[in-house]
């Protein structure tokens, strides 16, 4: 089965673990991804205050889409499932605002987005396109006794009518549990922690570090005391305070926010018989790679 | 006791809103204690309705008039339960009733909505408050940028002149530019990012990001991207 795929700028630089991943066990389930062809930055969500213009940069990527002869996406990062969706749902509504972010292709020399793109998030995508059945029959090695806590972050449902996880999928926008039943299908124990849709503030998390210090220290520490041993991230903005700047967190509410932190595709990964190394485990900064290392070498607490 | 202190959602109130005495007698009848926490009279005399203007203008600020001023966005909002003061639904009011003197007082509280988009699932009347409230944020970029924070504006402009050079992000990169424009280029070699560098060298992530590259006939989109006009 072909799937077009869209990486964006992250994935295919420091969050390569997200990419690698998502690619290992899209091949395990027997799909073959095409990139989308001379992609762009999805505009990463700071280009909003540009107005129209911020759809230029996503609407460049559903145009090459478009040309390359697909009309559906896959998007693992959170915030390029974002942006696309939301021109998605421009050229949907269209208007005076799609007329515009064609004339500003055109300007660029550009092709213009002649069908209704659709932009699915990987996540929605693996439970409803390949279906938890399917998952659950490539399992090699079963997470079971390790605690997983889903985090979904904020863009993965919201805003609901821009986004097809809730619009095609009917993902729950307050309680969502695509990750959850992923999770359970691997054999993992499900923790609920009540922060699984908490903002991080990823927005400003270089310029308001206070903030972002108590959001990511406080869903850090919510699912430590809940009993977690890892939470699975889908978002690399979300790793970027959970993650890589978790010494902040710690610095905020203390040892509490000391958490092992992976993406749930890494968890898939591992599930379906990957070392570690594979997937990357080792560039989180977080202790992910003890965690499996020590979950692997242990049958005893499986 | 703090001043205000037995008011409901004390934090969605300013300081200089509320009027409090240690002993109050009106009228011959003492009133000191809670029943004596007043709020000061608004009066708008002084409307200044360009903000309404611009916002309702962009289109990421059109559907502003859809506001009936429920609240539900501030109830769910992330930063009201962080920052005192932050309150989307006063916000859209104070842009519709041409308070500008208010939203330049706040103008360092206001950019501190993370974009959650909490506010815009919960409105009930189709507002994109989220958008709103970052309209109404570039609207006090423009009008007031000494007012802003700097770290807001660095961000902002490090963001926008990374993406309109490359056209893609490398974050080590924007990360340099971000804190070079704040003078704080030293923080690169401190022992947080220095760590987190040397492991991408060895690993292999900092080729990656140095081959990021550009898209290509990136000048076209450049410049549609640098042309001002439409917001
Ligand atoms: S939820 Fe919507 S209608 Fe209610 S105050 Fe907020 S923006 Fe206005
Ligand atoms: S998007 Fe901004 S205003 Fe809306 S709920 Fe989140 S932080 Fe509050």
């Amino acid at each position: 089965m072909q799937t077009a795929y869209f990486p964006g700028c992250s994935l295919k630089t420091i969050d390569r673990a997200y990419d690698v991943s998502t690619r290992v066990i899209a091949q395990d389930l027997g799909m073959t991804l095409v990139d989308v062809e001379d992609y762009s930055c999805c505009g990463a969500g700071e280009l909003k205050g540009e107005g129209l213009k911020s759809h230029f940069l996503p609407a460049r990527n559903l145009a090459h889409l478009i040309n390359q002869g697909e009309t559906e996406v896959m998007v693992s990062c959170n915030v390029c499932y974002h942006e696309l969706s939301r021109t998605a749902y421009a050229v949907k509504q269209g208007g005076v605002h799609l007329d515009q972010i064609q004339s500003m292709l055109k300007a660029a020399d550009e092709p213009q987005i002649l069908e209704q793109p659709t932009v699915r998030n990987t996540l929605e995508y693996l439970v409803n396109v390949i279906g938890l059945d399917e998952i659950a029959k490539r399992v090699r090695v079963p997470l079971t006794g390790l605690r997983v806590a889903p985090y979904y972050g904020c863009l993965y449902q919201r805003p609901a009518k821009m986004l097809s996880s809730v619009q095609i999928a009917g993902e729950d926008t307050e309680h969502p549990h695509f990750m959850h039943d992923l999770m359970a299908a691997l054999g993992a124990t499900v923790v609920e922690h009540r922060a699984e849709t908490t903002c991080c503030g990823g927005k400003n998390l270089l310029s308001d570090e206070k903030i972002s210090g108590r959001l990511t220290g406080r869903i850090l520490s919510t699912a430590k005391s809940s009993g977690a041993d890892v939470l699975a991230l889908m978002c690399p903005k979300c790793a970027g305070g959970l993650d890589a700047l978790q010494f902040r967190a710690i610095g905020t509410v203390g040892e509490s926010a000391q958490l092992p932190v992976m993406y749930y595709t890494q968890l898939i990964g591992i599930a379906f018989g990957h070392r570690p190394e594979e997937l990357h485990v080792g560039d989180m900064e977080s202790d992910a790679m003890g965690l499996i290392r020590q979950f692997l070498s242990e049958p005893a607490i499986r | 006791m703090a001043k205000g202190s037995g008011i409901i959602e004390r934090s969605l109130l300013q300081d200089d809103q509320i009027m409090e005495e240690d002993n109050l007698v009106m009228d011959g009848i003492d009133i000191s204690g809670r029943w004596n926490t007043m709020l000061k009279t608004r009066v708008h005399s002084e409307r200044d309705l360009d903000s309404w203007d611009d916002v309702r203008a962009s289109a990421i600020g059109e559907s502003i008039d859809n506001c009936i001023q429920c609240g539900m966005c501030t109830a769910g909002c992330t930063v009201a339960h962080e920052v005192p003061g932050f309150n989307p639904r006063q916000f859209i009011y104070w842009v519709r009733v041409g308070r500008k003197d208010d939203l330049i007082k706040n103008a360092d509280i206001i950019w501190r909505c993370v974009g959650c988009y909490i506010c815009t699932n919960h409105c009930p009347k189709e507002v994109n408050t989220a958008e709103v409230i970052e309209s109404i944020g570039q609207w006090l970029r423009k009008q007031v940028p000494e007012k802003m924070d700097q770290a807001y504006l660095a961000n902002h402009e490090a963001y926008r002149h990374q993406l309109e050079t490359y056209g893609r992000l490398s974050l080590p990169r924007l990360q340099a530019e971000f804190l070079s424009k704040l003078g704080r280029q030293k923080e690169l070699f401190g022992p947080d990012l220095r760590q987190a560098a040397i492991r991408m060298l060895k690993d292999g992530r900092a080729l990656k990001t140095l081959l990021i590259g550009r898209p290509r006939h990136w000048n076209r989109s450049r410049s549609v991207l640098m042309e001002s006009g439409q917001t």
